[in-house]
């Protein structure tokens, strides 16, 4: 019962807040159902014309059918006033058949006109009214009697307005429910926008925390294992915020020692802040700082993250060398949240570097004793002028030398690639002419030139003087020039020429000679990289030459370029800023 | 009277090879000796004219002679030559900070060593 009460209820309001027209039929078929009782019940109350009563009651069969019709087919409810025209001409003609003016019945046709009055518009009165009242003079239209009196004519128009007027009321009250209807189902439906929009945006916002959760994880994850690098957050002016297990490693505090209680500038030295600070000359910094957190911070608060090596200092007073990187935090706005110190210990860099220095001067000089030894005695055995050599042993000597020079002249080579290596080849700077550097590389190429009958010329004199190491410039185009003899077969012509192009000073080796696999020019100034070329004609070398000579160039700001064509001949160009050229 | 010449070099083979360079430029060895103090030793009781020291020596490096011979009054005025093995250009000029009059990077010619000291021998 409790069960179905719900279900009862349910379908009481969907039938009464929206009546279908056969729920509306219902009163008329229960008016002419009443009307039968009646008639059963009162025997001075009969049917006086049958074939005109029962025609209504055809008629109210008709409208009722339509009503099941219009209420199984949506589609067709806008015509279902059709419904109720009908029921008014019906209920006409069932009073009509029932005693015309005498009959109790006509009271009947105001359930119709209510129902074809409530229709949407003032026009439905009107027809209310008007089948009202040809419903009422339907038993003088049809002849079944003549109108006589007054009041035969004045019920065919007062009853009408009468019923009219209680049209109009139904009329207007049901458009005023109409249009509460409409707007109580208009705040209904934004009720049930709003209501999906929040939902969705609760789900939005659920889905956005767990993302944000995620993120925090993550963010946590990677903090945490973070512990080769000292990770240290602070405030505008310093004041540790963040401190990450990297941190507590290197500096040997924890967290809670040093978060909120330490700023960063404790653990720098002092004297190295001071210097820095000098070096930018005093930067005023954002706010009222400590000067030496200025000149920490003075790159990162103007924008450019900043690497530099610096000394941190441990609360027991022990130093560890850091590589640095300072960087500024701001919020969304920009604003200045703070600084983000990362640094990474370099004190076993520093030891590795040390000591390949340290390896690099003993191989270079426990190489160059015993050659040393060797030439110099060669040289007494050629000088030997009391017993001298005969010309066979003349030339064997000859080679011996030779192959000390070259021994020679790799230990130099592979002691300058560990000195640029490590960065620090020094250069002995003044004004240089490139034209006089050539003419000297040309002269010192020359035996070994005319040796491989390869013809040395020099084209282009411009007065091009560059900053430069002459002895550094001198060995970067020896190696250009010996490459290119080495490489040109006999008969081939090797030019070399220098040029002023806008503020640099150019000089070009172009040889005749075998020319490199275009595949392979990218990795020429690799240490020790050798061109199949090469390999593949048995020329000597290491493949330390040009490497060399990049390096050169590179110290002294210029650059260094190559093209080649296989068989046909290659051409080094080396570009030097020319002197007083801004770099 | 010839000059006097003391050697101080921690590889015999390039001892002996200055040491005949000397011979034939016509000056006079007083000492041949293996590393730097020892050398020190042997300036301060030789007083030659001319010291040839190699820059990398056990106890005490061509350098560090130098210094001390350069901070000691009595024996501050003898000319010091300094042979390296070091390509390094940052020797060199160590070398005369400390008060070395002269630089020759080995290897060196054992010819162009008997000109120099000639040459210095008569300059003298």
């Amino acid at each position: 019962m409790t069960a179905a009460t719900p279900g009862l209820r349910a379908w009481l309001a969907r039938s009464f807040d929206r009546p279908t027209p056969l729920v509306k039929q219902f009163a008329t078929v229960g008016g002419v159902l009443a009307a039968f009782i009646i008639l059963a019940a009162f025997d001075d109350i009969n049917i006086t014309n049958h074939a005109t009563a029962w025609t209504g009651v055809a008629l109210v069969v008709v409208s009722t059918i339509l009503a099941v019709l219009f209420t199984v087919n949506r589609k067709l409810t806008r015509y279902s006033l059709l419904i109720p025209a009908i029921g008014i001409l019906a209920l006409g003609a069932f009073r009509a058949g029932t005693g015309g003016s005498s009959s109790i019945f006509a009271a009947l046709i105001i359930l119709p006109v209510i129902w074809m009055a409530s229709g949407d518009g003032r026009r439905y009165i009107l027809y209310a009214g008007v089948g009202t009242s040809i419903a009422l003079m339907l038993p003088f239209i049809l002849g079944l009697s003549v109108a006589t009196t007054s009041s035969d004519w004045l019920r065919g128009v007062f009853t009408p307005l009468v019923f009219a007027t209680a049209g109009a009321i139904v009329n207007e009250l049901a458009r005023q429910g109409r249009a509460q209807l409409a707007s109580i189902r208009s705040l209904a439906e934004e009720k049930e926008k709003a209501l999906t929009q929040a939902l969705d945006y609760a789900s939005e916002l659920e889905e956005s925390q767990q993302s944000l959760r995620a993120v925090h994880r993550m963010f946590r994850g990677v903090w945490d294992a973070v512990t080769e690098q000292s990770v240290i957050g602070t405030s505008p002016i310093g004041l540790i915020d963040a401190w990450n297990p990297g941190a507590e490693r290197l500096l040997k505090m924890t967290r809670v020692e040093a978060e909120g209680k330490k700023f960063i500038y404790d653990f720098h030295i002092a004297e190295e802040l001071e210097n820095r600070s000098r070096e930018l000359n005093y930067p005023p910094g954002e706010t009222v700082l400590v000067p030496g957190f200025s000149a920490l911070v003075e790159s990162a608060r103007l924008g450019q993250a900043e690497v530099r090596d610096w000394t941190y200092v441990r609360s027991d007073g022990t130093t560890v060398p850091v590589r640095l990187s300072v960087t500024k935090r701001v919020d969304e706005n920009g604003e200045t949240l703070g600084y983000l110190f990362v640094a990474t210990d370099v004190t076993k860099e520093r030891e590795v570097s040390r000591l390949k220095d340290e390896f690099v001067g003993l191989i270079s000089h426990e190489l160059r004793t015993p050659l040393s030894s060797i030439l110099g005695y060669l040289e007494l055995m050629r000088d030997d002028t009391d017993e001298p050599l005969s010309p066979e042993q003349l030339q064997y000597l000859g080679v011996a030398e030779r192959n000390a020079h070259r021994l020679l002249k790799l230990v130099g080579d592979l002691l300058f690639t560990a000195q640029v290596e490590s960065g620090k080849f020094p250069l002995d700077l003044r004004d240089v002419s490139l034209c006089e550097i050539i003419a000297a590389s040309i002269e010192t190429a020359g035996p070994a030139a005319a040796a491989g009958d390869v013809e040395l010329e020099s084209l282009g004199k411009a007065e091009a003087v560059v900053t430069g190491d002459v002895m550094r410039l001198g060995q970067a185009l020896d190696n250009l020039l010996s490459n290119a003899i080495k490489f040109t077969p006999r008969g081939g012509t090797i030019t070399v020429s220098v040029a002023i192009v806008g503020n640099a000073g150019v000089i070009s080796v172009r040889d005749t000679g075998m020319g490199i696999p275009e595949s392979e020019l990218d990795q020429l100034f690799a240490r020790f990289f050798r061109a199949t070329t090469a390999t593949r004609n048995a020329v000597p070398g290491v493949g330390l030459g040009l490497t060399i000579t990049k390096a050169i160039v590179d110290a002294h700001h210029g650059t260094m370029a190559v093209t080649s064509v296989e068989g046909e001949g290659t051409e080094f160009t080396l570009t030097l800023p020319l002197v007083g050229t801004k770099l | 009277m010839s000059a006097t010449v003391v050697i101080a070099d921690d590889d015999a083979d390039i001892r002996e090879l200055i040491a005949i360079a000397v011979q034939r430029s016509g000056l006079t060895l007083l000492a041949s000796v293996s590393d730097g103090a020892a050398a020190l030793a042997a300036i301060r009781e030789h007083r030659p004219d001319l010291a040839i020291l190699d820059i990398a020596m056990p106890e005490l490096t061509g350098v560090e002679v130098c210094r001390a011979v350069r901070a000691d009054p009595e024996s501050g005025d003898v000319r010091i030559l300094l042979l390296s093995a070091s390509v390094d250009e940052t020797a060199q000029s160590v070398g005369r900070e400390a008060g070395a009059d002269h630089f020759i990077a080995k290897p060196f010619s054992p010819r162009v060593l008997t000109e120099w000291l000639s040459v210095g021998k008569e300059a003298r």
